[in-house]
């Protein structure tokens, strides 16, 4: 307890007795410290775009930067809430279950029902899985990540059991959600407006402020009079309504529903988080950086198909680009951390 | 370990001399030197900032010294990291635990060098055995099977000990060892003490307490600002003389002018009346009025953190009222006493409970506000940059980064600036504080004085729970001394007396001796 203003000032100053050679090396960590992790991010999707234009002329056309766009949207969606989540130190790995769940339930009620109905019902089923995960984790006081590892599983089960294991023909019943508005197909707008309004709110709004101070020490946000736990059940409802929606996006674009939708989709979007620098224990994390890891793992997959690499060694890539970005962010971190 | 027959075989003899220590430019230990024998105990005194833990770090490894020589048992000792220090037998016990809380006592003694069978396996009968003949030979009693965290927190300092000296440990350096004990743990804690000085251990105790230094210290070195300023046997030392090394003459005279003497004490603001939690505190009344700084005093255990929690909306009561201003009953939680009665709460752990460690300096400042700020839900950081201006200057918040900076860079006391800013934006009416410069330097600490009594002359009602007696003398207009759950004495500005409120908190007469 003593001393800690001396302490604090003296963890990681630099080595008095080595002068020599410092300077330039003082100057580019300095550098390095300062910029942006944003900054890492783009340089990594640049790099990886030079490498794969390189590789593939179809890569830098404007079919496949729209394709790239199409495979990454849903999972873009899913990453926005999930980021808010992380940013408040919790977890939705239920989501891509959650998803699945409600394209099976909008393709059991298209069956005899209205495309609106099929909607509805989604978006409803979404809605209560959110609940149900922000009743547990928010006001029962389980873990979250606990929580949702236990619907993981669940909604999972129960979108298989709606789908008797089997997959539900839609008809071009819903097929409409993913057509193109003002010739840009709907789930890329919907990507860029949800994106858009959670950059808003995380960076302009009480609620996105309330998230980073509860993220970044729960009980010192409580006795500044934040309310927690009201916080967390909010953002686990906005992650299971637009879980629904991603289950509707993916049904109309395959115009059938299956309980195998989107699996290991959940981890893709921690992934993406965790590129974007936020931290697995709470309080940082930011809108840009999520979209980056979004765009950078997407990126990886189009090229790495582009040049015909097998799916194995793809997902061999994807696993030490993760690693590494991340690692390079905490190196910059501890060094500014001095 | 070499106990012999109870007894060190080698007493060790330290002898430090002209160490220095700069942090980013700016020389914190100006060449102070240390010595210390086995079997003896020396008190290091001084204030918060005064340069004790640098001093501490730097023999035990912790911190490179830019310059100074150690020498130990007549021989230079190369001390680069801990692993060395501990080589030379030299040991640092923290506040914090460094033991396993999920394993053994019997476990902990052994920990890193757990003993093998034959067949590579751990020898359990091996690891108990070894544990009882440790605690046999320093005549501790503790359950070998028992999990450490379910231990109390005086039979953890123990272990703790127990562990330094089962790996040869031959200068123990105690970092406020009794902070968060209880008298007769204190009690036990120096009986324990005395026996290790009788079997030739080395002591460093470090400690803000002087009554403890007279009951336990051979020799006494006071550091003030980086310099030692004054040493000798504690025998040639009167209290007086103890303080006047470690405050300066200079702050000594400051604190008449801090004291709200003579200024108009308004209306009450806050009104408890027959507080009880059961167990805690009992039938506590207390009246804080506009423009009063109150001082809950007492010893750690006593109740007075306790009532503040409960004023805060922390904790329930089992009877008695609360009332602030016109709003009564008691706030039910932090959000009702800060939006409804309008209370500021500074907490005693600015780490784990005031700080949003990695929000900015703004974002800190602001955050009790927020409901305030806002329109239509919108907080935009223009709007937190603009608090920090508005603090900066009274605060004299000092960060190379402004109101970006992330605040867990800060230094203690600006960090606790910042957690005092918060509420004095909130324009509460009632600052509760606990503790509030603990860990705080001596220019911050006068600083955060200056501030709470500016505030208090503007009208604020102050309630400041501590057990650091200067802090009482220093700010106080009124003192409420609390023990055992109860306050057992009330005093104006001008009656304080620092052997009374010592000998009130202690409720224990045989201490008025003692005292100056």
């Amino acid at each position: 307890m003593d001393d800690t203003s001396v302490a604090e000032g003296g963890e990681g100053s630099p080595d008095a007795t080595s002068s020599v050679g410092i300077s330039t090396r003082a100057r580019i960590a300095r550098v390095f410290v300062a910029m942006p992790p944003e900054v890492v991010l783009i340089v990594v999707l640049v790099a990886l775009g030079l490498i794969f234009a390189q590789g593939s002329e179809f890569f830098l056309t404007t079919r496949n930067m729209r394709n790239v766009l199409l495979s990454v949207s849903v999972l873009g969606i899913l990453a926005a809430p999930g980021t808010l989540l992380l940013i408040s130190g919790n977890f939705d790995l239920s989501v891509a279950s959650a998803a699945a769940l409600c394209g099976c339930i909008a393709g059991v009620v298209a069956e005899e029902n209205s495309a609106a109905a099929a909607i509805l019902a989604a978006i409803g089923v979404g809605l209560l899985a959110g609940i149900f995960n922000g009743i547990l984790s928010a006001y029962a006081g389980i873990a979250s990540i606990v929580v949702t590892l236990g619907t993981w599983l669940g909604y999972r089960g129960l979108a298989r059991l709606f789908s008797n294991g089997q997959t539900i023909r839609m008809n071009g019943k819903v097929e409409f959600i993913t057509n193109d508005i003002l010739g840009v197909p709907a789930q890329i707008v919907i990507f860029v407006l949800i994106t858009v309004l959670a950059w808003f709110v995380v960076r302009y709004t009480r609620f996105g402020r309330s998230v980073y101070a509860i993220g970044s020490n729960p009980t010192a946000a409580r006795l500044s009079g934040i309310r927690q736990k009201p916080t967390i059940f909010v953002m686990f409802i906005v992650s299971g309504l637009l879980a629904g929606l991603a289950g509707l996006i993916l049904a109309s674009q395959l115009d059938a529903a299956s309980g195998n939708a989107a699996t290991g989709v959940e981890l893709e979007v921690v992934a993406a988080i965790i590129l974007g620098g936020a931290s697995l224990s709470g309080g940082r994390g930011t809108i840009p950086g999520t979209v980056l890891g979004v765009f950078i793992l997407g990126i990886m997959q189009n090229g790495l198909t582009l040049l015909s690499i097998s799916s194995f060694w793809q997902d061999v890539a994807t696993g030490v680009v993760l690693v590494a970005a991340v690692g390079l962010d905490q190196v910059r971190l501890r060094l500014s951390g001095s | 370990m070499t106990l012999d027959n109870g007894a060190l075989s080698e007493k060790l003899e330290l002898r430090a001399t002209g160490l220095r220590k700069s942090f980013g430019g700016v020389e914190v230990l100006h060449g102070v030197d240390i010595t210390v024998k086995g079997g003896e105990v020396l008190a290091l005194l001084g204030e918060n900032g005064a340069g004790k833990s640098t001093a501490i770090k730097i023999l035990a490894g912790d911190y490179k010294r830019d310059a100074g020589v150690i020498v130990i048992d007549g021989e230079e000792a190369d001390i680069r990291n801990p692993r060395d220090a501990g080589a030379y037998g030299l040991r640092v016990i923290y506040q914090e635990f460094s033991d396993a809380p999920d394993l053994s006592v019997a476990e902990n003694l052994s920990l890193g060098r757990l003993p093998r069978n034959r067949f590579g396996l751990v020898d359990w009968s091996q690891v108990r055995r070894n544990a009882r003949d440790i605690l046999e030979k320093l005549g501790i009693e503790l359950p070998l099977r028992a999990l450490v965290g379910t231990l109390g927190v005086a039979e953890r300092q123990v272990l703790e000990i127990a562990r330094a000296l089962a790996g040869s440990a031959r200068l123990l350096i105690l970092d406020e060892p009794t902070s968060a004990l209880t008298l007769e743990e204190t009690d036990a804690l120096f009986a324990f003490i005395e026996r290790l000085k009788a079997q030739g251990v080395a002591i460093i105790y470090i400690t803000h307490r002087l009554d403890e230094v007279e009951r336990i210290a051979d020799n006494v070195l006071v550091f003030r600002d980086g310099d030692a300023v004054a040493e000798g046997p504690v025998t040639e030392f009167g209290r007086k003389e103890m303080v006047e090394a470690m405050v300066g003459h200079e702050l000594v005279e400051e604190v008449a002018s801090l004291r709200g003497e003579g200024h108009e004490i308004g209306e009450p603001v806050l009104a408890i009346e027959g507080a009880t939690s059961d167990g805690v505190f009992r039938d506590v009344d207390l009246e804080v009025r506009e423009g009063e700084i109150l001082s809950l005093f007492g010893r750690i255990g006593c109740g007075a953190l306790e009532l503040a929690e409960a004023v805060f909306g922390l904790r329930e009561m089992t009877r008695g009222s609360i009332r602030v201003g016109e709003e009564s009953g008691q706030p039910n939680s932090p959000k009702d006493a800060i939006a409804r009665f309008g209370i500021g709460f500074v907490p005693i752990d600015r780490k784990t409970d005031g700080l949003l460690t990695v929000l900015n300096v703004a974002e800190n400042l602001s955050v009790a506000s927020w409901p305030w700020m806002t329109k239509g839900g919108l907080l935009p950081p223009r709007a937190t940059a603009k608090v920090f201006d508005r603090w900066y200057d009274t605060l004299d918040i000092r960060g190379k980064g402004g109101a970006t900076q992330i605040v867990d860079t800060l230094s203690g006391g600006n960090q606790q600036k910042v957690v005092l800013g918060r509420w004095l934006e909130r324009e509460s009416r009632l600052l509760v504080l606990a503790e509030p410069t603990r860990g705080v330097d001596v220019g911050a600490r006068a600083q955060i004085y200056h501030v709470l009594r500016r505030f208090a002359d503007e009208g604020i009602a102050v309630l400041i729970v501590t057990s650091d007696i200067e802090e009482v003398v220093r700010i106080s207009d009124t003192v409420v001394v609390m023990s055992r759950g109860r306050v057992v004495a009330r005093h104006r500005a001008g009656e304080v007396d620092r052997a009374q409120l010592i000998r009130q908190a202690a409720e224990d007469t045989s201490a008025e001796a003692a005292v100056v």
